[in-house]
């Protein structure tokens, strides 16, 4: 029993018989999920490879970090299967006991005190985990290795735990140890840990473990990334000690995001996306950010999601799926099936509540291995995201440590919002004031869809008066530079359509490109050229790139945004942007070539 | 060692400053044994320089300036 239906499965479904030879049984926690068996295998899949193999940690000792965890969650179902588990692989029950009370009178090794005490604070607030909780392991004879272990015993820990609030399984045994199980303070340590934090204190930065290069031609599963994500994110590199769990980790993405069947694949990385920003987590903010990009949804969207869902664009119904998630995600002890009747009166079917269950629990999973492992981010996340994340005070803080989720609408501070204030109350000067600030811009986004002087400069003006009859329409919730490009593109775009030489500015397969030109440069390349002259070439190279192109290298090297910031204001994905901008910017230098390499020496005209 | 395809795989975030230590010692290993990836490196650190510092495409204030007035001007008389 539990709150979702049990459909029986073949006998022979290879993950039941799996835990059949392992443990004997098939835990409910796996029987909650008959609905849906591609994620029993991601769950066995993981399971299998990190919890029930011999490695750096044994396997006692992690199934004490999984009681441990179990007992600070107040999960009475994972308590009852963990005390079960150590039992079984021998530990007495005065342990046992010890461990459903305080661990520090179980009698472990020094070594082992260590390691749950950092398992613990990993789980209880990953956020402030430092450097400084990584040397107190080493002090103990801790290698990457075993690091690594810790860590991914925690983020399973709490994948079962999340697992367990969402289903609500029956325990797979009598409860009366449970009678015994008092739950153990937050102690004095980790509490300090915690406020010294909310108070910003600089702290150590990760990665904290380093690891071998593995790409996708030495490790084949890097493929299924590559094509998902455009590139391989820090995530995974940072995982490559240990392929075999890197592998069940792919498989688990496999199984439990990528089909559509239930549900669409935006609604997962909404609820990856929200509840990564309730767990402050800003590397996984950035990287779901980043893929519902990719997935069409516009950044301005996908910021509101991270920074409150409830003032998002997105239906009531997802509204409630992304609440229903944050809820499981952060505040599990308060969640109950009656969450799950909710939402069911929002229309969604058991199999889609189940599903959303289980990418909450994964998400909590990845949330965490990122942060014990101190995973350095492959982008930056949105600033509003940050900015809010930054301004938290103290009190704030508080609410997040007592499990509240983070919804704060902060107002966007930037240099141009009391200036847009001013022009949306119909103030022309201060309207003025940001053109002029900004003509620079609009003017090389137009010249750079359009191709050439004279278009940009009358779609110029276009784009100027159609930004002041629809200002009233900006809600502040990206860069107001960024919404005048958005305006800029509009006009362009226009404009082209009633040109014969049309050209689209969407995805289109970017072809190979091979660099030709391999004679060297001259070592100081300028000095042959007058200032005019080299304007001139660059100029003359960049109008004969493709427009895809042109636009890149426009706002990354001539208008010197960030990369990020590129990608917001076309809408476009972070590895797509790189992408364009490396084959631009090779394409450049075969024109620029002839002109600068040793042998030859061209003029520029 | 590396291949050249897997240096190229990775050159565009190298040439941003974009790559982990490890995956930017791998990528020098290679550039330090591969002629033909040097010179693509270096002649591309070189185009950057170039394209970045040449002003390309300024508006000069002599041209957007009457822009600028030109649809302030029509705002203003929109409004009266």
């Amino acid at each position: 029993m539990s709150f979702f239906s049990e459909v029986q499965l073949d006998e022979k479904f290879g993950p039941f018989v799996a835990f059949q030879t392992a443990l004997g049984f098939v835990p409910n926690l796996l029987h909650a999920q008959t609905l849906l068996p591609r994620v029993i295998e991601a769950q066995v899949g993981l399971e299998s490879s990190v919890r029930l193999k011999e490695g750096a940690i044994p396997r006692i000792q992690k199934e004490r970090v999984f009681l441990s965890v179990a007992v600070d969650r107040q999960d009475g179902y994972c308590m009852t299967a963990d005390s079960r588990m150590l039992s079984s692989l021998g530990a007495s029950e005065d342990q046992i006991a010890a461990l459903l009370n305080d661990y520090r009178n179980a009698e472990l090794s020094a070594a082992d005190v260590a390691c749950l005490k950092f398992c613990l604070k990993l789980a209880r607030y990953a956020p402030s985990v430092s450097s400084e909780d990584i040397a107190a392991l080493r002090a103990c004879a801790f290698e990457d290795e075993a690091i690594f272990e810790a860590v991914i015993t925690t983020a399973l820990a709490i994948y079962r735990c999340t697992l367990s609030a969402g289903l609500g399984p029956e325990p797979d045994f009598g409860g009366q140890r449970l009678a015994s199980a008092r739950i153990v303070p937050l102690h004095e340590g980790a509490r300090q840990g915690l406020s010294s934090d909310a108070h910003g204190t600089a702290r150590g930065k990760g990665p904290y473990v380093t690891v071998p290069y593995l790409s996708a031609k030495m490790f084949a599963p890097f493929a299924i990334v590559q094509k998902s994500h455009g590139f391989i994110p820090n995530f995974f590199r940072a995982q490559a000690l240990r392929p075999d769990l890197l592998e069940a980790e792919l498989q688990a993405v496999d199984r439990i995001l990528v089909p559509e069947d239930v549900l669409t694949r935006v609604q997962k990385e909404c609820i990856l996306l929200a509840v990564s920003a309730a767990n402050l987590n800003s590397y996984c903010v950035a990287m779901h950010c980043n893929l519902l990009r990719g997935l069409g949804m516009p950044s301005e969207d996908g910021d509101q999601i991270a920074v409150d869902h409830h003032e998002s664009s997105l239906s009531d119904a997802d509204k409630a799926l992304l609440d229903f998630a944050v809820k499981l995600g952060t505040r599990s002890r308060e969640f109950s099936g009656e969450d799950v009747v909710n939402l069911r009166a929002f229309g969604f079917t058991e199999e889609q509540i189940l599903e959303c269950v289980v990418v909450t629990a994964l998400n909590n999973f990845a949330n965490t291995l990122q942060m014990g492992l101190g995973i350095e981010p492959d982008f930056e996340p949105p600033p509003i995201f940050e900015k809010n994340k930054v301004h938290l005070s103290g009190a704030d803080r508080t609410r997040i440590e007592d499990g509240g989720a983070m919804h704060l609408v902060d107002t966007l501070q930037n240099a141009d919002a009391e200036w847009v204030a001013r022009a949306q109350n119909g103030n022309l000067e201060a309207f003025e004031e940001l053109v002029r600030r900004h003509s620079q811009l609009i003017y090389r986004t137009l010249i750079a869809i359009l191709g050439n002087q004279a278009d940009a400069q009358d779609a110029m003006q276009e784009t100027l008066l159609s930004a002041f009859k629809h200002i009233g329409a900006f809600e502040g919730r990206s860069k107001f530079s960024t919404w005048l490009v958005s305006i800029a593109r509009n006009s362009a775009l226009q404009r082209l359509r009633h040109r014969r030489d049309f050209e689209s500015l969407d995805e289109g397969e970017d072809g190979d490109f091979r660099p030709r030109q391999v004679r060297a440069w001259q070592d100081d390349p300028e000095q042959f050229y007058s200032k005019s002259q080299m304007r001139q070439l660059v100029e003359k190279g960049i109008m004969g790139l493709p427009v895809n192109y042109r636009v890149v290298v426009m706002l990354r090297d001539i208008q010197q945004l960030s990369t990020e910031e590129v990608a917001q204001q076309l809408g476009l994905s972070v590895p797509a942007v790189k992408t364009r901008l490396l084959r631009g910017r090779l394409m450049l230098r075969e024109w620029l070539s002839p002109h600068f390499t040793t042998r030859v020496r061209g003029t520029a005209q | 060692m590396i291949t050249c395809e897997e240096f190229l795989a990775e050159f565009g975030d190298y040439l941003e400053n974009q790559v982990s230590p490890e995956v930017r010692k791998e990528l020098e290993l290679h550039l330090s044994q591969c002629h033909a990836c040097r010179v693509l490196c270096d002649s591309s650190r070189k185009t950057i320089k170039i394209v970045t510092e040449s002003s390309s495409f300024e508006l000069p204030g002599s041209v957007s300036d009457p822009i600028i007035d030109r649809v302030m001007a029509k705002l203003r008389t929109d409004r009266s």
